[in-house]
């Protein structure tokens, strides 16, 4: 728990690039970001699940998520954020609550404005992470992310 | 050698007799070795049977969560509801359980079924995943 995390700037540049041109400003969508099982408090790796989506929320591609689970195992590697864009307002809603990509302690959920059209940052973003009693609570970015 | 009546010498049919006799005891203790190896193979291949069946029967899958794989034990009659508690417990803390599943194939697997109507075979990977992903404002 209370892990700070180190994320390359240009990782959150190929995030907000995946907002900008999957979501187009009409829709919702997600990114993951991965560590290695060595390093894990390197974030490694910004991957794009295939989702569908539409303006108020997305659902993964079940097939994809089977593989990836897979890829995931055979690499090494583990999620440790999920990163979605709202249209307006960043929070955790219900559904963000209850159907997670991983639903352990520690795991953390960043939520970005504005569907990702405002500036490359952390801007009226909101970070929430999953505590030991299953339930989500707030924290601030800069306590679990730094970038280099 | 034969006599002038035409019999043969009483020492030399002894003789033959003694070979005969000689002969037939090596080819039984021959044919009890040949037994005894016949026993010995049935009773490796008996072996080699229980083996595999009790492979058949209890056997080894490996499970992916987040990128860790865990090997677990299983027998053919337990259930998939099992399998996936050991898991929960190996993976956690969990805090939501009712949100996995154990999926083979790309197929979700039904709790109540056992390892066996659940078609899982040695060294099969089940994956630990949430059933859906999902997020919405």
């Amino acid at each position: 728990m209370n892990t700070l995390y180190r994320l390359e700037r240009g990782m959150l540049e190929e995030t907000f690039r995946h907002f900008r041109e999957c979501g187009a400003g009409r829709e919702e969508c997600q990114v993951l970001w991965l560590a290695s099982w060595e390093k894990p408090d390197v974030i490694a790796k910004v991957v794009h699940p295939k989702h569908i989506a539409g303006r108020g929320g997305f659902v993964l591609d079940d097939r994809w998520l089977n593989d990836f689970w897979m890829e995931l195992g055979d690499t090494n590697m583990g999620i440790r954020f999920q990163v979605h864009t709202h249209p307006t307002e960043a929070f955790h809603s219900q559904t963000d609550d209850d159907y997670p990509i991983i639903h352990k302690p520690g795991f953390l959920s960043l939520v970005i404005p504005d569907f990702g059209l405002g500036p490359v940052g952390f801007k009226d973003a909101y970070l929430t992470e999953i505590q030991a009693d299953g339930r989500w609570q707030e924290a601030t970015i800069p306590s679990r992310l730094v970038l280099t | 050698m034969t006599l002038e009546n035409g019999e043969t010498p009483p020492n030399d049919g002894l003789a033959h007799l003694h070979k005969a006799e000689h002969d037939l005891e090596k080819a039984i203790e021959k044919e009890r070795e040949a037994e005894r190896e016949i026993a010995n193979a049935e009773s490796e291949i008996k072996e080699a049977i229980r083996e595999e069946e009790e492979e058949a029967r209890h056997f080894t899958v490996e499970v992916p969560y987040d990128g860790a794989r865990k090997k677990f034990e299983v027998r053919v009659e337990e259930t998939v509801k099992q399998l996936l508690d050991k898991a929960l417990i190996a993976f956690g803390p969990l805090p939501a359980p009712h949100t996995l599943a154990l999926f083979k194939d790309g197929k979700e697997l039904s709790d109540p079924l056992t390892i066996k109507e659940a078609g899982i075979k040695p060294h099969d990977v089940l994956l630990l995943r949430p059933s859906t992903v999902k997020g919405g404002a």
